[in-house]
């Protein structure tokens, strides 16, 4: 059936599909041909609300087929005509979707796939929504087994904390990833996690916060032989110094400028805040201990 | 007596001295319309789940699972810390229908959580610093140079055939050390590129295969055909 006018295909399906006394049951295998028909005319003649409406009508017939791998394909071009319409709470909803289709295939990579490309698409229009997605596309490769794939992820949604200032979470997301890349034994990434997080501590001027992380992380032995390592503690010893020009070289080096361009943006900038303080804190610390001692 | 009577009288006698039971009396107030009690309780439940959190990460082998794990301890920890302040100030405000008592025990209360989310432990054991074999070289080698009135005669200070070759040869040495720091930084940049081809390369082997089985899939379908 050529259809040339798709608003005709779009009655003709949804009178298959609506019950009446003279039909007992809808025909959807046809009514999804023509939705999907009517879907790409309208498509290609920049329609997009009526297309987005067509390709959810054919998704859900693709569903009463019991074929979710191409309902899910409808939802996601349902979703990406909706970002064409700047309709940000559809395109979540229908990505979401979109994945649950997917992984109900039993495939996790194009769900987690779905889900990142909604948050790619909320970054600018509701950062903390499209976090969260990436954050669930996160959870469902690392379910499956395939931490590997995260990595993609990790970095965008780290971005996007920055962005909102969020160092707290943006550190524990770092941290995450970290653990992520120990699983699959990706050393590299996972010092470079690490050293990404205790410089972002130390951005947001929470220098305690920064040396539990320091020393949390030493525990690790790949962490503990790399060179993010020496880097992280002359790092730390020059905040304890309150040393800036050493900061600053050390912001200048290698080891800094191979993390991601967020990071290198944020170490450039260090310190944040007064660092001479730092030090005479650490001398009165000392002697507090000696008393201690005494006693 | 049978089991039943007993079950029966044992039910009895709770509900009779419900009111001694302190866990249900806490519930009990902590649904009512008492702010304070809300947010006491709310807390409460926060320092818990942080304190199971720490357990958890203790018992964990995985150091990088810890590790994480410590990171939630401690975002849990601070995010209770800001909500202390509000917690004080409803602690101070009369409420309706409390008696005096409850007042006071209840600064008593608030001072007691206080310590409490001081003593959640966050993992911080200063881990044994190893530098792991590295040559920190130190940043601050206080060099002092004693400055002896000695004679300031006019040949003091006057160049030598050896000093000046001294000179000559610290001209050239900083030179090459210039040279040779280039190639360190060049050697870096190589260093990390090579790392991360190499866990790039590992992310696609398994890809790899899927590509393999799905081919020899298709080529099996295609000899039916």
């Amino acid at each position: 059936m050529a259809g040339s006018n798709p608003d005709k295909l779009m009655t003709k399906a949804d009178k298959l599909t609506q019950l009446s006394l003279t039909r007992w049951s809808a025909d959807w295998k046809s009514a999804t041909v023509l939705y999907e028909q009517a879907g790409n005319a309208f498509r290609v003649s920049k329609k997009y609300d009526k297309a987005k409406i067509s390709f959810e009508k054919a998704s859900k017939g693709q569903e009463m087929l019991s074929s979710p791998w191409d309902a899910a394909k409808h939802m996601e071009a349902a979703a990406s005509l909706a970002k064409e319409l700047g309709n940000w709470t559809e395109v979540a909803d229908f990505y979401k979707k979109a994945s649950e289709l997917y992984n109900e295939c039993g495939r996790s990579q194009p769900a987690s796939d779905a889900l990142a490309k909604a948050a790619r698409a909320l970054e600018d229009a509701a950062p903390e929504d499209a976090v969260q997605l990436y954050i669930d596309a996160c959870v469902i490769l690392e379910e499956d087994g395939k931490e590997q794939m995260a990595f993609d992820l990790y970095r965008p949604a780290t971005n996007v904390y920055i962005k909102l200032e969020k160092y707290a979470d943006a550190a524990t997301l770092l941290l995450r990833w970290g653990l992520a890349a120990d699983s699959c034994k990706a050393t590299n990434s996972q010092c470079k996690a690490y050293l990404s997080a205790i410089i972002v501590y130390l951005y947001a001027h929470d220098i305690k916060q920064a040396e539990k992380c320091y020393n949390d992380c030493s525990q690790i032995d790949a962490f503990l032989r790399s060179d993010q390592n020496r880097c992280a503690s002359k790092l730390l010893s020059a905040y304890m110094e309150g040393d800036i020009e050493e900061i600053k070289r050390l912001a200048q080096s290698s080891t800094i400028s191979n993390l991601d361009h967020m990071i290198i943006r944020i170490a450039r900038k260090l310190p944040t805040g007064d660092v001479s303080g730092l030090k005479m804190n650490a001398t009165k610390d000392e002697e507090l201990l000696d008393e201690d001692d005494l006693t | 007596m049978s089991v039943i009577d007993i079950l029966f009288r044992v039910d009895d006698i709770c509900r009779k001295y419900e009111k001694y039971d302190i866990e249900k009396q806490r519930d009990l107030n902590a649904t009512g319309d008492d702010a304070f009690a809300q947010l006491y309780a709310a807390l409460e439940s926060e320092i818990d789940k942080a304190l199971l959190k720490f357990e958890a990460a203790s018992a964990e082998t995985n150091r990088a699972a810890a590790v994480a794990m410590n990171a939630e301890v401690r975002r849990t920890k601070a995010r209770v810390k800001q909500e202390f302040p509000k917690l004080q100030k409803l602690a101070v405000k009369k409420v309706k229908g409390i008696s005096k008592e409850e007042q006071e025990t209840r600064k008593e209360l608030v001072f007691v959580l206080a310590d409490r989310i001081e003593a959640i432990p966050d993992g911080t054991s200063t881990a044994a610093k190893s530098n792991g074999g590295w040559e920190t070289s130190a940043s601050h080698k206080n060099i002092k140079f004693d400055s002896s009135d000695g004679n300031y005669s006019n040949d003091f200070f006057q160049e030598s055939e050896e000093s000046s070759q001294f000179r000559q040869e610290y001209e050239m040495r900083k030179m090459k050390q210039a040279c040779l720091d280039v190639i360190s930084e060049g050697l870096d940049t190589l260093k990390s590129l090579a790392q991360d081809m190499n866990e790039e390369l590992d992310r696609q082997v398994p890809l790899m295969d899927e590509i393999d089985t799905k081919i020899i899939e298709t080529n099996n379908v295609e000899k039916v055909i």
